[in-house]
This record gives structure tokens, C-alpha cells and sequence, in this order.
């Protein structure tokens, strides 16, 4: 049976000015957990605003859980649970207040409202710390508290913007946890955008990968690894002759040091490479299927968009470098 | 020496055997039954010669005892059955009975020397060592989201209770003390009135009780009420209400749900409003009720000065529209309550200062009209009909000037609260 359909647009283009956020965007997001990765003005934000209803599209229409982003902003905003990336409480306020009040501004009875803030907050494990004003809760629970008013109505769509950031190992495991819990048992969809290539991976199945407002990879993390299949060598003796006679052979080979990994593309690649080192008397000491991560994935499809890194970390952690590259030629960056 | 290595014979009674043992001796396979106890120790290979039953000489085997794997060799023998379906039932009490002791924790911890834990206190571990006290249950909710009006009315409820009760908009503390005291305040001349009935004496009546000039002093009279009770009325109450949502970042709580910018300033307008409204317009009433009931006043009275009390009323609701468009402006503009009620404050005070200095100065009063105290005392003056003290220029003049202060104020909110994000500020 075809997987239903929570986000849909086509060719969605937003421009701020002469400034192009997003371009011709064609998404297809089924039901359950999606990544949204980029890097830093990728056009992640305005994607969500867009998708929120809060900003009109340029051009383009898309459609969220059946309702149009250009017309039905109010309805989407009903239907789905933000949790926003920064502070959004009052600190002030106890956590039950807090999520309550959330509830009501989505148009739940007051006491309705309540029950449901006991029962979100017990879900997050804030169950005992209710009571207490936000501004003695630490940023694990802080994040907690964002969930459960995201979830209060029980929303089918939960839009989770960088929910493990800045948490701590057992807070971020727990955070982990919870949204996969909400996808596989309480059968919600969660659309998280992260920086955090591991937690995307263990939450969502699927990834939208935005690169200066074009759509630049989308699918099953898992199929879209499979892309990348490579053998990973480490290699004694005569490493950058092997390379070379690798090269020549026209293989596809990355290296850093003795450890060099060979785009698997036929069958007959683990004898060529042998035979390569045979002929330049080079030892390979180890030998396998390299099982690339989603952050491998996401630096080859970034290296393949023009980027020179290392790590997403160059990407995510210096958004002046990938704001260069946007800016046009006489700025000094690398856009036309 | 490893646990493997010290094998010793199994405590009951089954590796008793013989060994050699004769046939005969083998016969009652009895002997075997013991073994029961044995279960969790799996490997018990060496029973598989046991299947013969003849030769009994593959009992040898059995001594390792340790390794005992698989009892199901052994069907073939009934009473081994028999013995295995016992134990699994032992093993099954024992989970489900055995309590929890140190040493059973102790031992799943770090096993025992010798290798031969028992059995129930170790199924009884099994069950209980992953400690959960938290289960995490996703609970759905299948209710029915309210309209448009009930989200209003959340806004609404939530900063107008803040000042009476827990739960809602936190206001400070010195604000709802402040807030009572000019409640109170506010109500002296219905109190003097009051007491003015209970005393009878005309004179005392004629200083307080409901007339022209009292009516417009109670809504816009410049001292106390406008230098010391509601420009710090609206400066306290507008001070955060837009700006510590900027600052918290809970503008996103509103606009990422339902809520459109029109009904959000709306509802933060009209809360700010309505608390001025009982402090300025409900005290208003119960000033103008007291005298009708303190003095018995009857319908000619009222018809009489119905319209003085209704040029008051509207002088003040004009009062609060200002006050508030101009401090919740101020208030988009900032992040925090200090600027807004300070700003607002500088505003009022600070150009009817001016005004007045260029006045004594000049003889000039057209500064008046950058004062939004002397614009609402000057329309107030024409609606309450009382004496003027402007006289340099026409009321209509302060009316306009109002309404681009109201312009003014109410555009730079809407540019101001429409910027305000959901992703980030």
C-alpha cells in the first residue's frame, strides 16, 4: 500500500527580495520520521515557516496533511506540534501552566487542557518536576517542556527543530527516545531538523536535504547510503603508488593517510585492488565493506554540490564560510 | 582457576551413579530423576548414551556435569520428562516469587565463585534488575479543538487573572500591589462621597460629590491621577507584554499554533485595556453609582448628568486607548519592561513638561499638542464640558493630534509584531 503523504509541494520558491531562499522545491514526505539537514541558509527556516503557513510562498503550492500551505495556515498550525529551536517558555511560569496555556491557545478547554498537560509532561518524564518554574529547570527539561506543548493535542505531524541541541549525553539519549517512541508507538510523524547527523539517523528513516533553497537529496537514509558503497582499505607500504595505479585503473579512491576507501561500483573491485597492490608491492592489512554514515553521506553529497570540507561540522559551525560560497563572485564568494 | 576448570560433581543425587556402573545397576533409570534441580545448569550432553538404557557405560559423560545442554535427549526416558516439566515450573515460581535480596544482586553483578548461583534467585534477578520506574505511554487524545473565539479568550483570560491568581501571565509582584493601591485610590472620591452622605454637610458634598469638574477630575485630572496613578498603571502593564515575548522567545509559542498577529495584539490590547478599564472606568461608575445611592438621587438627577458621567466615561476609555497604543508600541520595540514604562512615562510626563516651560516661556501653547496628556485633557474638557484651559487653539486640533499618536503607535505595533518570528529572533 502506498505510504500516505504528510508534506507535498511542488515547485515551491520563496525570495526575499532578490534573494532566493528556496527554489522550485518538489518534496514528497511520507508518514513517519523525516531528517531535514542543511547547512546553515539552506533555506531550513523558511521551509518551515513556509510549511507553517506563517509566510506566503512566492510561487509554487504544497499541500500539509491535505491542507494548502497558501490558504490553510491556520488549520496546518492546528494539526501539527511545533517545538521551536530556542527558548520559547516563560520562565516564570510553572512547567504546568506552561503547557497548559499552550493548549489553550490551540483552542482546548481550560480543563481539557490541563489533563492533557499532566499527561504530556508525564510522557517527556517531567512528571514530578511539574510544578516547578521553568527557570530552575535545566536545558534537558527546558526541551522536554517544548515537546510536551508540541504534543499536547496530539498532533499527527510533530516539526522538531533541533531538539537535541545543546543536551547533555543522558538528556539527548532521553529526547532520542521520545521521538522515536512517539513515531513507533504512538504512530505520529515527526519532521526533525537537526545538525546532529547521529540522532537524525537513529530517529528518522527517511532525510530531505536542503542545500541553498534547492532540494539537494531526499529519500531512505538507508538507500541513499547505499549510493556510496565503498571498500575501505588500510594499506602498509607503497600507499600512494597504490593509489596512483588505483586512480589509473579508474577507480574512484578517497584517502586520508594508509586508510583509503574505493567507490564499490563492480563486482570485480576487490581483485582489481589486490592486483593493483600486487603489482606495486603494496600490503593491504585490512579489507572491508565501509558502512557509510549519514554524515559520510551527507560530505559526499556536499562534496559533490561544490563544497570543500572535512566534516558537516566545517558546514554547520562556520556559517560565514557557507555564506561566502552563496554570495555572488565580486562579494567573494563562489555564486555566479 | 576458572570457573570451567572446577567442575565439581553435581550435588544431587544423579551423578551418584556408579561409575562403571553394570547394567543392572542402570535399569531403574530412578537414579536419573534427581536431575531436576540441575535445569538451569543446560548442558547435560552426557545423558544422551543414558537413551540406550543397556549399556550403560556412556554414563561416564555425565561427571562434567557442567555443560549439560540439552535435557532433550533424555524425552525418550519418561520420568526425565516429567522432570523437566517440574523444573520449568519450579523456575517459573521462583520468577515470579523469589524476592530480590543484596546477595542476589551482588551475584548478577559479579556471579559467584563457584559457579552455582541459585537458580531462583537468579531468575528472580532476571525479572527485576532493569529497574524501570518510568514507562513511557504515549496517551492519544481524540477531543475536538475549539474556534477562533476560545483562542482569543485564552489570551485574554491568561493575562487578566495573571493579576488575581497563579497560573496565568506572571505578573510581578509590585505591579499587583501597585495595581490595588491605585484601585483603591481611584475609588476616594466615591468614599468622600460616602462620607459626605453619612456627614450631611453640603460643603464637604460640594468638594466631592458627583458633579462637572469632579466627574472630569476623576477620569482626567493631572494630579494625582495622571502624574501618579495611571501613566504608571500603563507603564507597568505594558512594560512586558510584547517585549518579554521577544526576550523568552514565547512569540513562537503563539504563532506556531493558530493564532494570527491580528489576534494577538488584539487580545494583548484589550487585556492591557480592560485592567485600565477597572482601575479608571469601573471606579468611574461606582464613584457616580455612590452618589445616586448614598443621596437617593432620582431619575431627573440622572437625565441630568447621565451625559456629563458619559463625556467622563468616553474621556477615559480615550485615556486608556492612548496610554495603551503608545506603551504597547514601545514595547514591540524592545526586549524587556524597563524601556516601554519608562519610555511611555517619558512620553506623557515629559512632553507635558515641555509643553508647560515653552508656555511660561513663550506664551505659546501649541506645544500642547505633542503632549498626549493635554490632547485627552483638552477633547475630556469639551466632552465633560467643563472650563477650558486651553484656549490658543480648537479641541478638534488636540482630536486629531490623538488620533496620528493612536496612528502612529498602532502602526509601528503591527510592523513590529509581524516581524516577530517563529524560528528565531
Amino acid at each position: 500500500m502506498e505510504p500516505e503523504r504528510i508534506i507535498q509541494t511542488q515547485d515551491l520558491s520563496k525570495f526575499y527580495g532578490p534573494h532566493m531562499a528556496l527554489e522550485n522545491l518538489n518534496l514528497d514526505i511520507k508518514k513517519g520520521a523525516t531528517g531535514l539537514l542543511g547547512p546553515n541558509g539552506a533555506g531550513k527556516s523558511t521551509f518551515l515557516k513556509t510549511i507553517l503557513g506563517l509566510i506566503q510562498a512566492t510561487s509554487g503550492e504544497g499541500t500539509v496533511l491535505g491542507h494548502d500551505i497558501r490558504t490553510e495556515g491556520a488549520a496546518i498550525r492546528s494539526r501539527i506540534g511545533y517545538m521551536p529551536e530556542y527558548d520559547a517558555l516563560n520562565p516564570d511560569m510553572d512547567a504546568i501552566n506552561q503547557v497548559r496555556y499552550s493548549g489553550e491557545l490551540l483552542g482546548m478547554n481550560p480543563i481539557v487542557a490541563l489533563q492533557r498537560a499532566h499527561a504530556s509532561l508525564q510522557y517527556v518524564g517531567l512528571g514530578e518536576q511539574r510544578y516547578r518554574e521553568i527557570k530552575s529547570f535545566s536545558t534537558g527539561m527546558k526541551q522536554a517542556t517544548k515537546l510536551a506543548c508540541a504534543i499536547i493535542h496530539d498532533p499527527e505531524l510533530i516539526i522538531a527543530d533541533e531538539p537535541s541541541n545543546g543536551l547533555d549525553s543522558s538528556a539527548r539519549e532521553f529526547m532520542i527516545d521520545t521521538l522515536i517512541n512517539t513515531v513507533k508507538q504512538g504512530n505520529r510523524s515527526v519532521l526533525m531538523a537537526s545538525h546532529l547527523m547521529d540522532d537524525v539517523e537513529r530517529v528518522c528513516d527517511d532525510i530531505v536535504l536542503l542545500h541553498k533553497g534547492k532540494l539537494a537529496a531526499q529519500g531512505r537514509i538507508e538507500d541513499l547510503k547505499a549510493i556510496d558503497r565503498e571498500i575501505e582499505i588500510h594499506v602498509w607500504g607503497g600507499a600512494s603508488k597504490l593509489e596512483a595505479a588505483m586512480i589509473q585503473r579508474g577507480m574512484r579512491v578517497r584517502r586520508e593517510g594508509r586508510v583509503m576507501r574505493i567507490t564499490h561500483e563492480s563486482e570485480e573491485l576487490t581483485s582489481e585492488i589486490l592486483l593493483c597492490a600486487s603489482q606495486v608491492g603494496a600490503q593491504i592489512r585490512r579489507m572491508h565493506e565501509y558502512e557509510a554514515s549519514l554524515e559520510d553521506l551527507f560530505l559526499v553529497i556536499m562534496e559533490n554540490l561544490g563544497y570543500d570540507v572535512k566534516s558537516s561540522e566545517d558546514l554547520f559551525k562556520h556559517p560565514i564560510h557557507a555564506r561566502k560560497v552563496d554570495a555572488p563572485g565580486h562579494m567573494g564568494g563562489g555564486a555566479s | 582457576m576458572s570457573e570451567d576448570e572446577e567442575i565439581t560433581p553435581h550435588p544431587l543425587p544423579l551423578p551418584q551413579l556408579p561409575i562403571p556402573l553394570t547394567p543392572q545397576q542402570v535399569q531403574p533409570v530412578h537414579p536419573v530423576q534427581p536431575v531436576q534441580p540441575i535445569q538451569p545448569v543446560q548442558p547435560v550432553q552426557p545423558v544422551q548414551p543414558v537413551q540406550p538404557v543397556q549399556p550403560i557405560q556412556p554414563v561416564q559423560p555425565v561427571q562434567p556435569v557442567h555443560p549439560v545442554q540439552p535435557v532433550q535427549p533424555i524425552q525418550p526416558v519418561q520420568p526425565v520428562q516429567q522432570m523437566q516439566q517440574e523444573a520449568t515450573e519450579e523456575i517459573q515460581m521462583a520468577t515470579a516469587e523469589a524476592p530480590v535480596t543484596g546477595q542476589a544482586r551482588m551475584d548478577t553483578a559479579w556471579g559467584s565463585s563457584e559457579g552455582d548461583e541459585d537458580i531462583s534467585e537468579m531468575a528472580s534477578i532476571g525479572q527485576n534488575d532493569t529497574g524501570e520506574i518510568f514507562k513511557q505511554n504515549y496517551e492519544p487524545w481524540r477531543g475536538e479543538l475549539n474556534p477562533r473565539w476560545m483562542r482569543n479568550w485564552a489570551i485574554l483570560r491568561h493575562h487578566i487573572l495573571g493579576i488575581f491568581k497563579k497560573g496565568h501571565r506572571p505578573w510581578g509582584i509590585p505591579t499587583r500591589i501597585f495595581l490595588v493601591l491605585v484601585f483603591f485610590a481611584s475609588l476616594s472620591d466615591a468614599g468622600l462621597t460616602l462620607l459626605a452622605s453619612l456627614i450631611g454637610d453640603s460643603e464637604f458634598h460640594g468638594w466631592w460629590g458627583v458633579n462637572r469638574d469632579n466627574l472630569y477630575g476623576h477620569v482626567l485630572g493631572f494630579f494625582p491621577r495622571n502624574v501618579m496613578y495611571y501613566p504608571i498603571v500603563a507603564a507597568l502593564l505594558v512594560g512586558g507584554v510584547i517585549s518579554e515575548d521577544r526576550l523568552h522567545g514565547t512569540s513562537a509559542l503563539y504563532f506556531s499554533r493558530p493564532i494570527n498577529r491580528f489576534d494577538y495584539i488584539g487580545m494583548k490590547y484589550a487585556s492591557v485595556a480592560f485592567i485600565q478599564a477597572i482601575i479608571i472606568i469601573f471606579t468611574l461608575f461606582l464613584y457616580y453609582l455612590t452618589e445616586i445611592i448614598a443621596f437617593g438621587r432620582g431619575w431627573a438627577w440622572i437625565v441630568d448628568t447621565f451625559p456629563i458621567f458619559l463625556g467622563a466615561l468616553m474621556g477615559g476609555v480615550l485615556l486608556i486607548i492612548t496610554y495603551t497604543s503608545i506603551g504597547l508600541a514601545l514595547s514591540s520595540v524592545s526586549k524587556g519592561k524597563f524601556f516601554p514604562g519608562i519610555g511611555l512615562l517619558a512620553i506623557i510626563l515629559g512632553t507635558k513638561t515641555l509643553a508647560i516651560i515653552v508656555k511660561n516661556l513663550f506664551e505659546r501653547e501649541i506645544l500642547y499638542l505633542l503632549s498626549p496628556y493635554d490632547c485627552l485633557a483638552h477633547v475630556g474638557q469639551t466632552l465633560v464640558r467643563t472650563q477650558p484651559t486651553y484656549d490658543q487653539y480648537s479641541w478638534t486640533w488636540s482630536l486629531a493630534s490623538l488620533i496620528v499618536m493612536n496612528a502612529i503607535a498602532l502602526y509601528v505595533l503591527s510592523s513590529r509584531v509581524s516581524s516577530m518570528e517563529v524560528t528565531r529572533e
